[in-house]
């Protein structure tokens, strides 16, 4: 489980399965994504489902890669590897 | 709104569940998705796995297709020719990019793009296959750099389980080679045929056992005189028309061949359906595979009846050649006996002469019977001599072969080269009792004679006691064999198998023709013996003749010979010859049984019988100056028909083909020259009956 953590208000967990090609590949875009959109205002969890299923479990986590967006609210989910940027940026910011 | 793919709203209800279930979807079919939880027992499952699985079989089964190399062609098409898979290799190697051909109609493909035809039977080949007919055939396509290649195109069509077709699997491969291997054996078979087809000679190829004909030139309907296909249909044909006097001796040959003998040659006669006889010389030879099994037999038949003609004419100046270099010797033989009958005659003369006019009957006896009987002798020998040599005077086609005494015309060929062997070597014979030969005596007579001069050639002259030429006869088995050895300096390994071989000769140029072995073999190979030679150099060589035996019994030729002393009527006789001394001898046989009247011209005797004289019989020479017999015949038939038929020719032997022509035609009576007194006197007494 990696944790990047920032005061400013995004706040996200990526649900990956080990080293599973999308899921690599999702870890990736997420972190492009929010280093050039974000600038290191941001929080990125990054939880392996097949270490920890409870919390998967507990987030109602269905399939892998699954990113959560838990702060600023509404929660939102992004499901897939995230090579969609345009579509992972309008889930995110709400815009 | 419509909701985006992967993207769900919070907090949940219902549509937002709509949205995330349809997200999810979206991401699975995407292959986005690596792990789903269980619902059941609540535990991630790798999805990974399963599409690992799913694209390591997609890209094995892409290995394999691909694997299968620039040189084949795999694909697969909807059934209305739209190209979905294609190898990549194939692509690559014609410098195509799968989009350039994939999601395509087949036929607009670059492969085809060099010919409307093309394309346009492919799309016949896929609207086939659409029906459910499959496709294979040679065709062009085109290839990298525009090149075109041949390829072993197929098309065929997958169904699925109700039958419906549902693709095409269309599949090449390049057959560039093979086609060029088709095309060199096309080629080569064409070199073969055209070759074959125009050569003067037949060749032939058969199975092992002779049963089929696998080839036959067309040379076969020249020679044969019958169509080439005839034989394909009855492939014993060729041999059916063989004369039957040649048909057991070809059987038998080609019995061998189709045994252990690898080749043959030997040579026969066949009929044509015009009747016209043709000789052929036929060899054959056993093809072997490489395990040394007998694959099939091979032939040549060349037409010999014209080379056979020219060897004959050959022949006769080659006899005509052994008489010229036997002149010298047969003038020699000659020269003795007459020597001896000039010397005896001159003796009586010169006696006669010195006795006066009245000699005693004691004298008579005492010194002139002795002379005159020696020279009668030396005359007779004479006349054996020339009756020897009139045997290589005859045209081989005159004498059809009879059943002839292989010793009598050994002991002619004997006298004839006397002359060569006498220097040379001890004759030494030994005659077996042995039944007549079919032969024909001039031909045979040739033959020996050659034996016995080549014998005696091999032989270095004035050591004659020391060398030895043996001829023999025997009996062995329907065989008569006579051997001709002599112990002279033996012919060598390297050379005697060419010794039957026209124009081979050992001696000197101008001294032999070369041809005399080779017209031996010929002459003996005609009369369906052999002629074979064995020699051991420094020992000698010994020649063997196997000839036939005769069916009937040799023809015995009765001698008219009457010794009763003529008590018949005193006839009238004309003697007509332009020869002085045959016209004297003649009257003087004649005188004193008959009033003889005798003239040296035709004319002058056709005067005395136009003028209305009586003869009871008119011997008359055929070849003469002016008049020939033949012509005074046919006058005499004009002026005096019943004298005509009273005429008898006397004849000196040298007959021209126009003279036999003549005696074979007219029925009168012919005698030979020389003859005996009372051999002519019964002939005379006879036409006074």
């Amino acid at each position: 489980m990696k944790t990047e953590s920032s005061d400013v208000g995004l706040r996200l967990r990526l649900y990956v399965a080990g080293n599973a090609p999308n899921s690599q590949r999702a870890i990736a875009n997420a972190r492009v994504i929010c280093d050039e959109h974000f600038n290191g205002r941001h929080e990125l969890e990054i939880v392996d489902m097949l270490e920890q299923p409870g919390r998967a479990l507990a987030d109602g986590i269905i399939v892998t890669p699954t990113l959560l967006k838990l702060l600023p609210l509404p929660v939102q989910r992004v499901i897939g590897n995230l090579s969609d940027r345009d579509q992972v940026l309008l889930a995110l910011t709400g815009t | 709104m419509t909701p985006l793919p992967g993207i769900l709203l919070n907090p949940p209800d219902l549509a937002q569940r709509l949205a995330e279930a349809e997200a999810t979807i979206e991401a699975l079919l995407s292959g986005q998705i690596d792990a789903v939880v269980d619902s059941k027992s609540h535990t991630p499952v790798l999805l990974a796995q399963a599409q690992e699985a799913l694209r390591e079989s997609q890209k094995r089964l892409r290995d394999i297709i691909d694997g299968l190399g620039p040189s084949m062609f795999v694909g697969l098409m909807t059934p209305a020719g739209i190209l979905l898979e294609a190898n990549r290799p194939v692509l690559a190697a014609a410098g195509l990019q799968p989009e350039d051909v994939m999601g395509k109609p087949f036929e607009d493909t670059y492969w085809w793009s060099f010919s409307p035809e093309s394309r346009e039977r492919m799309r016949a080949t896929i609207e086939r296959a659409a029906r459910g007919e499959g496709s294979r055939y040679d065709v062009q396509v085109r290839a990298a750099h525009g090149e075109l290649i041949d390829v072993d195109f197929s098309l065929h069509p997958l169904r699925d389980e109700t039958g419906a077709v549902v693709f095409l699997v269309p599949s090449a491969t390049i057959i560039t080679e093979r086609k060029q291997t088709e095309n060199a054996l096309r080629e080569s078979n064409e070199n073969f045929h055209h070759l074959a087809d125009n050569i003067t000679d037949v060749f032939w190829i058969r199975s092992p056992d002779m049963r089929d004909v696998q080839y036959i030139s067309p040379a076969y309907e020249r020679i044969w005189g019958r169509p080439v296909n005839t034989l394909y249909s009855q492939p014993q044909q060729w041999a059916d028309h063989i004369v039957p006097e040649d048909r057991a001796r070809v059987d038998a040959a080609f019995a061998t061949l189709k045994g252990d003998v690898p080749n043959i040659d030997l040579e026969y006669r066949i009929a044509r359906p015009d009747g016209e006889i043709r000789w052929v010389r036929s060899r054959g030879f056993q093809v072997r595979d490489a395990a040394g099994t007998l694959i099939r037999l091979i032939g040549i038949i060349t037409d010999t009846t014209e080379p056979r003609s020219l060897q004959a004419q050959l022949m006769v100046s080659d006899r005509m050649a052994s008489v010229g270099t036997l002149a010298a010797g047969v003038a020699h033989e000659i020269n003795n006996p007459l020597a001896a009958v000039i010397a005896n005659l001159e003796f009586v003369s010169e006696s006669l002469t010195t006795m006066g006019s009245q000699p005693s009957a004691t004298w008579l006896l005492e010194e002139v019977k002795q002379p005159l009987d020696e020279a009668r002798e030396g005359a007779q020998r004479v006349r054996l001599i020339v009756r020897d040599l009139k045997i290589f005077s005859r045209s081989p086609s005159d004498d059809p072969s009879d059943a002839v005494d292989v010793k009598a015309i050994l002991e002619s060929s004997l006298r004839m080269a006397w002359n060569e062997i006498r220097h040379r070597a001890q004759l030494v014979k030994r005659y077996g009792v042995v039944p007549s030969v079919k032969a024909n005596e001039a031909r045979l007579g040739q033959v020996f004679l050659n034996l016995i001069v080549n014998a005696a050639q091999s032989l270095p002259e004035g050591r004659a006691e020391h060398n030895e030429i043996c001829v023999s006869t025997r009996l062995e088995g329907k065989r008569v064999i006579v051997e001709v050895s002599d112990t002279g300096a033996g012919i060598p390994p390297e050379i005697i198998g060419r010794i039957f071989d026209a124009f081979f000769t050992t001696k000197p140029v101008g001294v032999g023709t070369g041809l005399g072995l080779a017209i031996c073999h010929r002459l003996v190979t005609d009369i369906g013996g052999e002629l074979t030679v064995q020699s051991e150099v420094g020992k000698g060589t010994t020649f063997r003749v196997a000839l036939p035996v005769a069916d009937e019994p040799e023809r015995k030729v009765a001698q008219p010979v009457e010794q009763v002393p003529g008590t018949g009527r005193r006839g009238r006789i004309l003697v007509v010859d332009d020869e002085e001394l045959v016209l004297h001898s003649v009257q003087r046989m004649l005188f004193k049984e008959h009033d003889v009247v005798a003239v040296s011209a035709a004319t002058e005797a056709l005067a005395l019988c136009a003028r209305g004289e009586a003869f009871d019989v008119i011997l008359c020479d055929l070849m003469m100056p002016d008049m020939t017999g033949m012509d005074f015949h046919r006058w005499l038939s004009g002026v005096a028909p019943q004298l005509a038929s009273r005429l008898i020719f006397m004849t000196g032997g040298a007959f021209t083909a126009k003279a036999q022509q003549f005696l074979a035609e007219t029925p009168n009576e012919h005698i030979e020259k020389p003859f005996h007194p009372a051999n002519l006197r019964a002939i005379i007494r006879r036409h006074l009956r």
